[in-house]
């Protein structure tokens, strides 16, 4: 439970007990354990093919998992189909039901007849005119698409849409919203102002909101707690502060942030060697001269005079960002991210200054050594992006 | 730049409509012309559709066509779009392998889906009566139909079979272009499957399913070669009933019912496209939009109250697939029935009424264009007649092939009015199977107005003077028995270099370009239109040809010729033998054969009716019969003497005159 | 929930092998089977005696295909530059012929075409036959056209016109406009535009009118009874005569209608092989 620590703490609402998902033999869901609270913002985080977007499925209902429970509220739901699940989902592009107006939209599922056993018998229960209007256009409110009614769906723009996939998953009234990538199709302003907007509905209804993303800052953003999964396995599992600050392994350090990891040796607790050098650090608890990963994130680094510094290195690049400038760093050929404030022409050598506390130790893991020089430095995660939509998509077809 | 070349293209577009709707508007036209000509206009008359509606093959046929048009289309409809969805949620290898198979039907040419189909239907068929047979053996409890013919089953099969792949080809870019989490969303609002099945799919596919059902519709109801190898005899569609007449005449009735439905599509066209222009424009303005009819169903349709409409159509739904399958077995006839074919059109229709109205038996009567013909129908399987009409050596060759049942003459108490000339003979010499119809001889019809001399001879059908104006008669053991006997041969000789002399002089002629056409029945309306000036055909046809061109003259010619008895018999198994009897005793008796000579200018081999048939014709028309006519029709001895009955011929001259008939027209 | 709709297929894969496979595999075994039964191969040994009937099928049904794409290429290109709703009604009109009966619109041209017909009662009113006459001394009392092998073109490409304007049509319409706006961009003048974009794009939407307009042809024995009068037999008379006509022999005309299939499939695997087309072709 340590690593879970400062996770809100509530009842336990749905849980996935040893899932395992397999298409066609392959396993994309590996020994799947998490719970999910009450009322609470939880992000599924990873990047694509990782299988957020397959669990999110298994909850709603659309994938049984080949092994494993799923449990909601203490009961297995395993076999309930997804129109029985007090769960509802905003899909990746929205599904929105072209051929109804906004109002049937987010109507449909109040037109649904549904079947109760009342007494031991069954009966179709109705929801009256009066109340699926009322409750339509009190939902609508919520998503401030009053007045849009009539409008078709064609004639909105992908923000309302949004909205209106929102609402016609809300007024149903579920106890947990499932949300798949919901603000991947829009542009970065818009995407800003919906985040915002998803938390305050979400704080304002009080249920629990699943939200799948690839997106490290929509998920820090947003999230009361985050699942950062790859592989079919979960990597690390807790709140964004945690994540950020503390993780777990190489992946999750280069996949929340930007950052630099390197090879070191940890000499005795709160002493860790790299470049030949040692430095002082806060974690401890590592058998003496274990190899680890080194992680030192790029705005934690204090560039100073060249003679000052415990680290001497050239600048081989400079991009300005707006706030900050990317000031790549060549320390003895390994190639590291500087943000500052400060200006480096290329070519300047500098020094720089690591306090205890900006150097954060982790165990070895499969995922040593493949990330943190940054000689081959791009956007890459701006180019995932546009990918992993399609892939996504493959995933879904077999 | 496009201004200018639009009224050049416009003008194109405009002779290409014109190119296609030409004899279109001329059928419309002609539908209204008092007289029965497709080419003469006799001026403006509502004649044709008031006849139309009392005209008893057409109405049966076009209802025929409609049904199984309605029939298929509704199946195929429904089975094309569950299918599209079930392919669709196939693996992409699978599907495709699928849907290339779903091509197959399309992309064939029609006439091998048909034979195929034909083909194949018979084969079941006859494991069916082994099947049944062997059930029927084993079991008293129930008794399985061992006898299955072609019929409205085997349409509606192959029908809804051709018509599926249309919709399929519809249905699926719609399903393809669907976004694949609409269904997930709806569940995940809480439909069942089929609810999201009603309220999503089907909308959202709509367009696809709505334009697959047109196609499906308008293929079934233009088709004609898949329905003429898979309908059999006793079901006719308006196509088959057209080709039947094209053969001979078109009547006009027929371009009646086809401007009406014409018209009746035009109409609904019309509506559909002003109605979504009118959406179109309503979209355009950005007017908030209805549910559609389909969405006001679908709600309504959910409560409670509706249970016993939805259990209502399910069971609708089921009588309807049990009545197909009854049809299929040929299950349905609780009226007692008769299944009478006959070659051309060869009987007072009246009769026919007469006939049902005495006894209550229902006549189906179905008509092929030749002997050859109608053999081939009946070894296709295609046929399940009780009654057929044919001619002597045909008789023969059934007799041969024990294809015919002994007739129980003491139900056909009239046989005894039938003269000794037309019993008895050499192709049923004790008389068990066969009731003589009519008797006749071929002959040389020419038109007197075209031909200067007076034939006498089969040599004028061969000759250059008439080069493109000669119609050699379409079936081989007439068209090579006109050449032997002009060669001096006897028309049954089975001696191959005689037969291939005889056929040598045909080809020639043909080459020569002497031929104008090979027709059957179409004789009537070349001969009776002046398209041609010399044609061989039979001596009653001839009679009903110079009612309508009173320049066309007949000859025996002095070569001599032949001369035949067309008799009724009864098919082996038939299943309406009693009625059958009870039919040929019907058309024996002297007051039918009267008036069928009256009609059809055959000569009746009924003792009485031949006599009395000029006193008949005088009380009729209030005119004596020309000496002259009467002999044309029943042919005096002097004639008859140099005339010759055709026998049955060996198989190996069978097949000779086959191939040497094929090779004529390659 | 996918494997619970997959089993929508199954009902239609049976359906398939029953009327769809069974069927051609009687044709199979009709072809390869004596009437007495057992193996042969006699009857694809004496097609040779046809091969003249092959030749005039092919020869016809490639012309009428031709003439077909030389009208319906153009209307189907002006067509598709008009306005919706001009599109709309003439996609319409091109349809609604299929609303009478093919029979009787071959029907009609016969009554067109005889000797003494519609058409040569005009001529001869005309003064136009009495003009060749007098031109070139012949002695015509009128122009043969029925019974001819023209006439059998004609009522091919009357009937089935249609189906090559419809696949050209769509391909035509769905064309992306801004990749021409790109070629005018690029500097091509229009002719260039037809010949270097919209030609070679439409290229699909041919192949599948040609094929749906060939397949019928070759195998049409209605159109060949009426406008040719008997006299210009095509393989679909002759396949007709061996089931229901006059001479009977279903092997034969199973191995025919064989040989027929095979040059279908043959057109299909060139279509697949230049390019996707066929899906748009029967569409509305």
């Amino acid at each position: 439970m340590e690593k879970e620590r400062g996770r809100i703490m509530s009842k336990k609402l749905i849980s996935l007990a040893d899932c395992c998902m397999a298409f066609d033999g392959e396993l994309v869901l590996d020994h799947i354990n998490l719970y999910f609270n009450d009322s609470e913002f939880l992000t599924l985080l990873g990047p694509s093919g990782c299988g957020k977007t397959t669990t999110l499925r298994i909850i709603g209902g659309f994938l049984t998992p080949t092994s494993g429970e799923v449990l909601f509220d203490g009961v297995r739901i395993n076999d309930i189909p997804p129109n029985l699940r007090q769960v509802n989902t905003v899909f990746q592009r929205y599904a929105l039901f072209p051929h109804l107006n906004v109002f049937e939209n987010v109507a449909f599922g109040l037109r649904v007849p549904k079947t109760e056993t009342v007494g031991g018998r069954k009966r179709k229960v109705k929801i009256s005119e009066e109340e699926i209007r009322q409750r339509v256009l009190e939902m609508l409110e919520v998503v401030s698409l009053k007045g849009f009614e009539s409008r078709r769906i064609t004639e909105l723009s992908g923000g309302q849409q949004q909205r209106v996939a929102i609402a016609r998953a809300l007024v149903n009234r579920p106890k947990v919203l499932l949300l798949d990538e919901p603000l991947g199709a829009l542009d970065l302003r818009l995407r800003k102002d919906m985040q915002s907007e998803l938390k305050r509905i979400q704080q304002q209804l009080g249920i629990t909101f699943i939200y799948v993303t690839h997106d490290q800052e929509e998920a820090l953003a947003m999230s009361d707690t985050i699942v950062v999964m790859d592989g079919g396995r979960i990597q690390q599992i807790g709140t964004p502060e945690d994540i950020y600050n503390e993780p777990k392994n190489a992946f999750v350090a280069d996949f929340i942030g930007e950052s630099n990891i390197l090879d070191g040796v940890m000499h005795e607790d709160f002493v860790v060697e790299f470049f030949n050098r040692k430095f002082k650090c806060l974690d401890k608890g590592f058998a003496p001269m274990e190899p680890v990963d080194v992680v030192i994130r790029p705005e934690d680094v204090d560039i100073v005079p060249p003679e000052k510094g415990q680290l001497k290195g050239t600048v081989t690049s400079v991009t300005f960002k707006g706030v900050h400038y990317d000031t790549i760093v060549d320390f003895k050929g390994f190639k590291w991210l500087i943000q500052t404030t400060d200006y480096h022409p290329e070519g300047e050598t500098i020094g720089i200054i690591l306090n205890p506390d900006d150097i954060h130790i982790m165990h070895k893991s499969q995922y040593s050594g493949m990330f943190g020089d940054y000689s081959s430095y791009s956007e890459e995660y701006d180019e995932l992006e546009d990918v992993s939509l399609l892939e996504e998509d493959g995933e879904d077809e077999e | 730049m496009k201004k200018t070349n639009r009224g050049g293209s416009r003008f194109l577009i405009g002779l290409m409509f014109l190119f296609l709707y030409l004899p279109i508007f001329l059928l419309i036209i002609f539908s209204f012309n008092a007289g029965d000509s497709s080419a003469v206009w006799r001026g403006f008359s509502l004649h044709w559709y008031s006849e139309l509606f009392g005209n008893r093959l057409i109405m049966e046929s076009l209802y025929m066509t409609l049904l199984v048009s309605l029939l298929a289309t509704v199946i195929s409809t429904a089975a094309g779009t569950f299918a599209a969805i079930g392919l669709y949620s196939l693996s992409r290898r699978k599907r495709d392998a699928l849907l290339v198979i779903n091509d197959i039907p399309m992309m064939n040419a029609d006439i091998v889906t048909g034979v195929s189909l034909c083909l194949f239907f018979v084969a079941f068929f006859q494991g069916w009566g082994a099947f049944a047979k062997w059930i029927n053996g084993m079991q008293s409890a129930f008794e399985l139909p061992t006898r299955l013919t072609l019929g409205f089953g085997t349409l509606l099969l192959a029908h809804i079979a051709f018509n599926i792949p249309y919709v399929i080809l519809n249905v699926a870019p719609r399903l393809r272009q669907m976004d694949r989490n609409l269904v997930d969303a709806a569940q995940d609002l809480g439909c069942t499957w089929m609810q999201a099945f009603w309220r999503v799919i089907l909308p959202e596919i709509k367009p696809g399913i709505v334009s697959g059902a047109l196609i499906a519709f308008t293929m079934s109801v233009d088709d004609f070669v898949i329905s003429y190898f898979t309908a059999g005899s006793s079901t006719s569609t308006l196509s088959m009933a057209i080709y039947g007449m094209t053969k001979r005449r078109i009547t006009p009735e027929i371009n009646a019912v086809s401007t009406l439905l014409f018209l009746t599509v035009l109409t609904l066209l019309v509506i559909v496209n002003v109605r979504e222009a009118r959406q179109e424009r309503r979209s355009a303005s950005m007017e908030p939009r209805k549910l559609t009819w389909m969405e006001h169903l679908a709600v309504r349709t959910s409560g409670p109250r509706w249970k016993w409409v939805k259990r209502g159509a399910g069971a609708a739904m089921a009588c309807c697939f049990v009545a197909v399958v009854m049809f299929l077995t040929g299950a349905t006839s609780s009226r007692p029935v008769v299944n009478v074919c006959s070659l051309g059109e060869y009987i007072d229709t009246d009769l026919i009424t007469q006939f049902e109205e005495e006894t209550g038996i229902r006549v189906n009567y179905q008509t092929v264009e030749s002997n050859e013909t109608l053999y081939s129908l009946l070894k296709s399987g295609g046929a399940d007649y009780d009654v057929v009409v044919t001619s002597d050596y045909m008789i023969a060759k059934f007799i041969e092939e024990d294809m015919l049942e002994t007739l129980d003459y003491g139900n056909i108490p009239n046989f005894e009015l039938m003269d000794e000339r037309f019993t008895n003979l050499y192709f049923d010499p004790e008389n068990q199977y066969t009731v003589p119809y009519t008797w006749g001889t071929l002959g040389i019809i020419y038109n007197t107005s075209m031909v200067e001399e007076e034939i006498t001879s089969w040599s004028a059908l061969y000759d250059d003077k008439y080069a493109g104006n000669v119609l050699l008669i379409n079936n081989s053991r007439d068209a090579l028995a006109e050449a032997l006997f002009y060669l001096g041969y006897s028309a049954n000789t089975t001696d191959a270099s005689e037969i291939r002399e005889a056929f040598a002089l045909i080809a020639d002629a043909n080459r020569r370009g002497v031929f104008q056409g090979k027709v059957s029945d179409e004789v009537f309306q070349k001969m009776e239109g002046g398209n041609a000036a010399i044609a061989t055909y039979y001596a009653g046809d001839y009679l009903t040809m110079a009612e309508n061109n009173e320049d066309l003259a007949y000859v025996v010619p002095e070569e001599g010729s032949n001369w035949f008895v067309d008799a009724m018999c009864v098919l082996k198994d038939a299943p309406h033998k009693l009625e059958a009897e009870m039919w040929i005793n019907f058309i024996a008796s002297t007051e039918a054969n009267l008036a069928n000579m009256d009609y059809i200018w055959y000569a009746s081999p009924n003792r009485e009716a031949l006599e009395e048939y000029p006193a008949y014709y005088e009380e009729l028309y209030g005119e004596e019969l020309d000496q002259e006519t009467y002999e044309i029709m029943a042919a005096p001895p002097e004639v008859l003497e140099r005339c010759e009955v055709y026998e049955n011929l060996p198989p190996e001259t069978l097949q000779l005159y086959s191939q040497l008939w094929v090779e004529l027209g390659t | 929930m996918k494997n619970k709709r997959s089993l929508f297929a199954v009902p239609y894969v049976g359906w398939m092998a029953l009327f769809v496979v069974a069927p051609i595999v009687m044709v199979v075994i009709y072809a390869f089977s004596a009437a007495s039964g057992g193996f042969t191969l006699e009857h694809f040994a004496s097609m040779g005696t046809y091969a003249s009937v092959f030749t005039r099928s092919f020869w016809l049904a490639l012309l009428a295909t031709l003439i077909c794409l030389l009208i319906g290429y153009p209307a189907a290109y002006f067509i598709s530059r008009e306005g919706p709703r001009f599109q709309r009604v003439a996609m319409m009109l091109i349809m609604l012929p299929m609303w009478m009966n093919f029979l009787l619109r071959t029907y009609s041209w016969m009554s067109v075409l005889e000797n003494n017909g519609l058409l040569n009662r005009f001529f001869s009113a005309i003064g136009l036959i009495g003009l060749v006459n007098g031109l070139f001394g012949t002695n015509l009392e009128y122009f043969p056209m029925i019974n001819t092998q023209g006439a059998v073109v004609l009522g091919m490409v009357y009937n089935y016109l249609p189906f090559m304007i419809l696949p050209i049509y769509s391909v035509i319409e769905k064309m992306d406009g801004s990749l021409l706006e790109a070629a005018r961009d690029l500097g091509a003048g229009s002719g260039r535009v037809f010949w270097k974009v919209i030609l070679p794009l439409s290229l699909p939407g041919v192949l599948s009118g040609v094929t749906m307009v060939f397949v019928p042809s070759v195998s049409t024995f209605a159109i060949s009874r009426l406008l040719g009068g008997g006299t210009q037999m095509m393989l679909g008379d002759l396949i007709e005569q061996q089931f229901l006509g006059g001479a009977y022999n279903p092997h034969l005309g199973a191995a025919i209608s064989l040989v027929m299939m095979v040059i279908v499939v043959v057109c299909m695997v060139v279509m697949n092989h230049f390019g996707d087309g066929e899906e748009q072709a029967v569409m509305l």
